[in-house]
């Protein structure tokens, strides 16, 4: 009687395992039917309609296959859509990053003191960058804005030697974001002012776990100078770091929008030099109800950011020292 | 110190840049109409009593308030009671600037609603969040079952995926529901939140499994191992995710601009500050400093109160 039916042993042995993956599946089960409803079944659904000319109220729509994505790549104002979007992503990054990086040393290297300015540099991350964009509006206004006010402080001193200061006093400053010259410039400047504290962070978070030994031992094998030590320890050992850096700001950059739609809520920009994309997914496929044609600019966008990941994450597996 | 001159120069120059809107948004909202117009009076303003154009012309003395106030000004002429009204009504409606932003801050729009709504849309954003993510990352980290590995692989393709890019389709599924101008189409995109399932799975799996065991000795079932043991030891993680969440939908205007239309009751605080930017003349700029100073100032606040969680907390949402 002892002798236990082997198949009765591994039922009682299964039993409890079976109740675990019960469980597990119920416990995973809500989060895995809104993922896939409120994040795979879109992009399908965005896939599908960018070959459509559908708009929303419309009973039915027809195919029109490549049609929007023709448009995209032909007419002049998505032209100015992708030049507008890839000056900002190409401006702001390496600037926010190279200055969050440089904040990131000189804080560093000041020790307790430096904590005040991580705090005020972190500041624009936490502001609504609604209300910062229309403080940066006043601040630019040309006629009440802090910014030409200052700048004709310096009418009738040497500075008035320099063309840009000549020019100004004489015929008035810049409207700044009333000209396509310079409207774009000043997104990609407040873009830079909200989110470089963010990459300065980052940066000194990578900077304290850089071993002080390795300093030592390059400072043994003759790296004297200050450039030497940053070149040959600090550098490379930021690697993974600077990787994710770039790709996050890449990743915002792509998405800026709340500036944009503050500034010039009818269309881009003066001659649309700020219709980015994400502007133009608003102004398509929600304010017009073009969907087909703001399907394909979303996946478009889409592509470029998890292409964008994708090569991030490439990299930190590869494990990037330079 | 001295050696290190030259980097508090350029660190001040980088504070001076940085602080310049602040210190604009803030002393506008203290400053009168004309002192914006002129650019006077440093950061305070000047404070002289200033008198509100809009209240004098809504109280306006007429035929009845002259006949009624005659009493008063026994043996004076009409003209002389009428101007003695006005200057009446000028004096009730004359304040101190800061008090006149303020106060039109509140009063031209429905800013404590906004605010409201702020609130709870981030706060149930949030909670749905962890009611949702909290099992799966109890699953993901500590259950062993089959096709595991393939819902945590679907959980790392849906970091890639940021969910304003997916802004139309949601809007086009709120819309075909009836949802948009709801609460619901506010929070509904946001309720999961792959990058909270992954944070939590990863720090589940530094819990002891003996903790978990010891409660199945105990009998519990696996939700309430979640909710029991699982939560408060997961309290630090999930701050920091409050943290992040709370400053990225308190702070965001896209969503909202695109599924609350015209619905003024359930306007966010960005949407509120946008429509106060729509109507305003030149003699708003001082209240609508005053809506921005509202809406930036609780998580300011927060922030220099907790800097170190609130920067842990943010910078979490770099791995998003």
């Amino acid at each position: 009687m002892a002798v236990v039916d082997p198949s009765v042993a591994s039922i009682v042995k299964a039993k409890p395992d079976n109740r675990r993956a019960r469980a597990g599946w119920g416990l995973v089960a809500p989060a895995l039917t809104l993922m896939a409803l409120i994040l795979l079944v879109p992009i399908i659904v965005a896939c599908v309609l960018s070959f459509t000319n559908y708009s929303l109220g419309n009973p039915g729509f027809d195919w029109v296959g490549v049609q929007n994505y023709e448009r995209l790549f032909t007419r002049s104002s998505y032209e100015k859509m992708f030049i507008a979007t890839f000056t900002y992503v190409v401006t702001v990054v390496p600037i926010s990053v190279g200055l969050g990086l440089g904040a990131a040393l000189l804080v560093h290297s000041l020790g307790r003191i430096g904590e005040v300015y991580k705090t005020i540099y972190f500041l624009p991350v936490m502001a609504t960058l609604l209300a910062m964009a229309i403080a940066w509006e006043f601040m630019l206004h040309p006629t009440i804005g802090m910014v030409n006010r200052t700048l004709e402080l310096t009418c009738g001193t040497w500075f008035e030697a320099l063309p840009f200061f000549a020019n100004g006093c004489a015929e008035g400053f810049p409207l700044w974001l009333g000209d396509r010259d310079y409207a774009i410039w000043v997104v990609c400047f407040i873009g830079i002012w909200q989110g470089f504290g963010f990459n300065m962070v980052l940066f000194l978070a990578g900077l304290t776990s850089v071993h002080r030994e390795l300093y030592h031992a390059a400072e043994m094998d003759g790296a004297r100078s200050a450039w030497e030590r940053f070149r040959l320890v600090t550098w490379p050992a930021l690697g993974p770091t600077t990787v994710f850096v770039v790709t996050i700001s890449c990743i915002r950059a792509f998405q800026v929008f709340d500036t944009i739609e503050a500034f010039w809520p009818q269309g881009g920009g003066p001659n649309k030099s700020a219709y980015v994309m994400m502007f133009a997914i608003f102004e398509k496929g929600i304010q017009q109800n073009l969907i087909g044609i703001g399907s394909a600019i979303t996946m478009l966008f889409l592509l470029f950011v998890m292409f964008l990941t994708l090569i991030q994450r490439w990299l930190v597996e590869r494990k990037v020292h330079y | 110190m001295t050696r290190d001159w030259w980097k508090h120069m350029v660190l001040i120059l980088g504070t001076i840049i940085v602080l310049a809107p602040f210190y604009m948004m803030v002393s506008y909202s203290f400053k009168s109409p004309g002192e914006i117009d002129r650019g006077e009076g440093g950061f305070f303003g000047r404070q002289e009593m200033m008198i509100d154009p809009r209240c004098v012309a809504l109280r306006q003395p007429d035929r009845a308030d002259i006949e009624a106030a005659r009493a008063r000004f026994a043996g004076q002429d009409d003209a002389n009671v009428q101007a003695a009204l006005l200057a009446e009504t000028e004096a009730s409606c004359s304040m101190r600037p800061v008090v006149f932003n303020y106060s039109k801050a509140f009063t031209e729009a429905p800013l404590v609603r906004y605010l409201l709504n702020g609130v709870i849309v981030t706060v149930s954003i949030f909670l749905i969040q962890v009611v949702v993510a909290l099992p799966a990352a109890y699953a993901l980290a500590k259950l062993k079952f089959w096709g595991r590995d393939a819902v945590f692989g679907l959980v790392l393709f849906c970091l890639l995926i940021p969910v304003h890019a997916i802004a139309l389709p949601l809007y086009i599924g709120l819309a075909k529901l009836g949802l948009t101008n709801t609460y619901a189409a506010l929070v509904v995109p946001w309720t999961i939140s792959v990058f909270g399932i992954f944070l939590m799975r990863q720090f589940f799996m530094t819990v002891p499994d003996d903790l978990i065991d010891a409660a199945r000795m105990d009998g519990m079932s696996e939700l309430a191992i979640v909710w029991r043991v699982m939560l408060p030891t997961a309290v630090p993680a999930l701050l920091a995710f409050a943290i992040f969440s709370v400053v990225a939908h308190w702070n965001d205007y896209f969503w909202p601009r695109i599924v609350v239309t015209g619905n003024r009751d359930l306007f966010t605080p960005p949407l509120g500050l946008r429509e106060f930017k729509g109507d305003g003349d030149g003699s708003f700029f001082g209240p609508m400093m005053a809506t921005a100073t509202v809406i930036v100032t609780p998580l300011i606040v927060a922030f220099l109160l907790a800097q170190r969680r609130f920067i842990e907390g943010i910078t979490l949402s770099g791995m998003k």
